[in-house]
This record gives structure tokens, sequence and C-alpha cells, in this order.
């Protein structure tokens, strides 16, 4: 896909948790292509940083602090950036806290550790998704697209809130896109494999198989523009007939997992 | 499987295919819960041995040496069955030849045996037992595959696109024959051995990888055999069901 033709010129963007990482990214990826970009996540700092970054790519941007876990910080974030841009066209759901493995034994987790992992990572969602609904039945468009994980595709070990709460966000997905595909939107979700998101390197370094990415069939960690570019086509006309959609982009992870990465056993064939 | 809910008492079965594990271990299990069995599959020696295992259940037992890659055989097959059982209730087919090589290494006789032994032969035991099954208005279907039916492995190109052909063969024969009371259903196999396997490094790597540290024994598919195969099940079809050390369900 092309990149720098202005494919988003004129729309204008939420990214959730668009401070760091994916987010950011995506958030940077889809300024380059003209988008407008509203970045809406806790810390102060970092989202400003985004909107600085955005701002000297040529787009507009807005830093509004928000705790997404919080539904009527989302609804003003969601008012403010229709008032303040004119429009919303694309809400990209990242916020969250990824965490797989939690340092307790089930039966020690608390009431307030579920809830809190359970809402970060889906009610945040569905928060952002409700607030920007109406908006989008109103205008006749829209695109959501939310970031899940293959932790909720398939159970990791001692992984309760994080998997568990981004399968919800997968079926949401499903159920957003099922209920609004007649009035014109589309709602897809992304589960990224492993992202290496110290590194904001714009492109992946290849050829490369690292000791510690060696699980990873493709032998790397993803960068966060490996996931930044599937947002850029979810978010562009190329994705207008696409609905409902599960993509993982993972470094093929999720098309194994009956072995490890790198068994490859030679078999002949028993004579009878 | 002691309940009489999943009894297959007075029912007649047919395992075909493979004789390497699932001609006894499946026999076996459904014997236990009370069917007759027929065994089908080319290795006469391991059809007598699975047979002996059968009758040691008390049910009646019979074997019909058989290479399902060949159409006519397994009409025969199914003819001599049905002689000498007057029905078939229920087909476990279990076509299972493996092979793994890299791929650009795959001969074209390699492919073509292998996709001719697992799928072909599911394609021509479903058609052949299928249209018996429709006469009787009632039959049950169950492919016994491996969990490769739906995940890569390397070096395992062309037994996965076998596997894969099976299982939906499986989703398609479920919504065809609805209607006359067949269900089809696969079950997936995990890492499957007869024997402890510790000796090579790769495989101490593979049981480090499985939850339960440990290869299935083929009896474990068992009881899962005999519930879909029991009257239990009217409602229960196109399923691909995992017996696998929970390898399918991890991340």
């Amino acid at each position: 896909m092309a990149t720098g033709n202005g494919t988003l010129q004129g729309k204008v963007v939420i990214v959730t948790g668009g401070g760091t990482g994916l987010g950011k990214a995506a958030a940077l990826l889809m300024a380059k292509e003209g988008a407008d970009i509203v970045i809406a996540a806790r810390r102060v700092n970092a989202i400003e940083q985004t909107a600085r970054e955005v701002k000297d790519l040529g787009g507009r941007a807005l830093a509004i602090p928000t705790d997404v876990t919080d539904g009527k910080q989302v609804n003003s974030m969601v008012e403010r950036t229709i008032a303040e841009m004119g429009g919303l066209d694309i809400l990209l759901n990242n916020a969250g806290i990824v965490r797989g493995q939690v340092p307790k034994q089930l039966w020690e987790l608390s009431d307030e550790e579920w809830r809190l992992g359970i809402d970060t990572n889906l009610s945040g969602t569905f928060y952002c998704c409700r607030a920007t609904m109406k908006h989008f039945v109103d205008q006749g468009h829209g695109k959501i697209i939310n970031i899940a994980s293959g932790n909720g595709m398939r159970g990791s070990r001692g992984d309760y809130m994080y998997g568990t709460a981004k399968a919800g966000v997968i079926n949401l997905s499903r159920v957003l896109a099922t209920t609004f595909a007649q009035n014109n939107i589309q709602v897809n979700c992304i589960a990224p494999g492993f992202v290496d998101v110290r590194h904001m390197q714009p492109e992946p370094a290849t050829g490369e198989v690292t000791r510690t990415a060696k699980f990873i069939p493709v032998g790397r960690f993803g960068v966060p523009n490996d996931i930044g570019h599937l947002v850029l086509f979810l978010a562009s006309e190329a994705s207008d007939y696409v609905t409902g959609g599960l993509f993982p982009n993972d470094g093929g992870g999720l098309a194994g997992g009956v072995a490890p990465t790198g068994y490859a056993p030679v078999i002949e064939m028993e004579e009878d | 499987m002691g309940s009489n809910e999943f009894s297959l008492s007075g029912k007649t079965a047919l395992v075909v295919g493979d004789s390497k594990y699932w001609s006894k271990y499946a026999g076996v299990a459904l014997a236990e819960a009370g069917a007759d069995v027929a065994i089908a599959a080319r290795n006469t020696k391991r059809l007598e041995e699975a047979a002996g295992e059968v009758r040691r259940q008390g049910q009646k037992a019979i074997t019909i040496p058989t290479d399902t890659t060949d159409a006519s055989q397994v009409q025969k097959m199914v003819e001599q069955v049905v002689a000498e059982f007057g029905r078939i209730d229920i087909m476990v087919n279990a076509s299972d030849l493996l092979f793994a090589k890299p791929f650009l290494e795959v001969s074209e006789g390699d492919w073509r045996r292998i996709l001719d032994t697992n799928l072909t032969s599911a394609f021509h035991c479903c058609q052949a037992v299928g249209k018996q099954m429709i006469e009787q208005k009632k039959g049950r279907i169950i492919n016994l595959l491996s969990c490769l039916a739906e995940r890569g492995v390397e070096n395992f190109a062309a037994y996965c696109a076998s596997m894969g052909g099976v299982l939906q063969l499986t989703r398609v024969l479920d919504i065809e024959w609805a209607r006359h009371g067949i269900t089809v259903n696969a079950i997936g196999t995990g890492w499957i051995s007869e024997v402890e396997k510790t000796e090579a490094p790769q495989e101490e790597l593979l049981m480090k990888y499985m939850p339960l540290k440990r290869y299935g024994h083929p009896r474990e598919m068992g009881p899962l055999l005999v519930y879909l195969a029991s009257d239990t099940t009217d409602f229960f079809s196109g399923q691909f069901l995992y017996v696998d050390g929970a390898v399918m369900s991890h991340l």
C-alpha cells in the first residue's frame, strides 16, 4: 500500500492510548496520510508529545487527557473532539494495560484487581465505541479499529484479566460490526503478537533472528509500525467492505501453536 | 463411560483406515461400550490383533483387509459389513499416514500418497458408508484427525493439507446429511504416542511446550469417541473437538 498519498486527508481520528507504542506509531502514520489526530490517554506529557509530532507532520492535533475507564470522561473527550475538530471519522481503541501473567495466585486476586484489568482493556473500548457510535450513525459512516491480542484468542498461563478482556474486545467488535454494518460503519479488530514498543524504529530490522525472538516464526519481535500499517489499511477506504474481521499481526505465531517454533521433524511414511 | 446413557449395546461399528493405533484403540473403546466392531485397514496382522482385543471385550469382531484408496474395495468392505452385521451405526474413519519433510523436498509421489491415504480414503469411506446410513435414516460418522487439520507445523505441509481436507469434508457432510439423521463430527488428537518418547532433544523441546508435559495415549480418545457414537448426540454435529492435552488452547 502506497503511503504519503493523503489517503486520510480531512479525516478526524481518535487514538486512545496514543502517547506511546502502537498508538503513537499508528497516529503518526495516519497523520502522514493527512489525518487530523486526537490523542486521548492518561499521561499528559506523552500525549502532548505525540500531538506535537503530528503537528510537525502538518496535521491538526489535539491532546485530551482521558481515563478511558471513566465513561463520562470518554463522552466529554468525544464531544470535545467533534466540537473542536469539526467531526469524527475513525476511532482507534488502543488504550489498555499490557499485562499477561499476573504475579498472584487466582484466589489471591481481589475484585478490584479483576475490575481494573477488565475495565482498562474491555470497558474502556466499550465506552469509546458507545460515545462515538451515535455520531457515526447520524453521519452515515465511521470506522472503528480495536486492538485486541493473541491472548484473547488463546489461553496463556496465569493471564486472567488481560486475555479475558481481549477476548471480550474481539467479540464486542463482531457484535458492533454486525449491528452497524447497514449504517456503513466498519468495525475490525487487530490481534498483535509480541511487539517491542520500546523501540519506535519505523521499519523492522530484517534477516536477523534474535535469540529471544526465536519462538516467533519470522524470527523477530514486531515493531509498532507493523501494527500501524494494518491500522492504516483498516482506517482507509481500501477496507470499506471489510468489517467484523479479526486480523492477527503476529509474525506467524497463531498459525502454529501446537509445537514450538523450530520443531521440524522429518518423518518417513511407514510402510505397511 | 460406564453410564447406560452412552451404551452402544446392540450397535455395529466400522473402524476403518488405520491399523497403527486406531483400529485397536477405537475398536476397544467402542466394544467396551457394547458395540460389535468391523475393522478394516491394510495391515492384516495388526487387524487381527485389534479384532482379538475387541473379542476380549465380549463383542463380535470381523476384519476386512481393505485398501481404502481404492473405491471398489471400500464398496465391497461396506457390503461385507452389512452382510455380516446387518447395518452400520457408527463409522470411525481413521486414515492417518504420518509424514514430514521440508516442503521443497516433498515429491509428487509423496504428496499424492498422503492425500490419497488420508483424504481420498475419507472420501471413499464417507460416500460408501453414507449411502448405507441414509438408507438406515441414522448414522454416526466420526473422523479421527490430528490438530494439524487446523494448525501448521514445519515440514508437515502434505499431512496438514490432508487433515484439513477431511475437516472441511466433515463440515460439509454434516450439513448435507443432517436431515438424514446422520451426525458427522471430527476429533483432533494432539501429540500421541503409545510409548514414552523422551530420547531425541527435539522431542524434549516438544514435551516442554505441551501444557500437560506429556504425549497423549491413543486410548484417551476412547471416551469422546463413545460419546459421539452414542444416542445422546442426535443434536451434536459438524464439530471439531480436541483431545490434545490443551495444546490447541494455549498461546
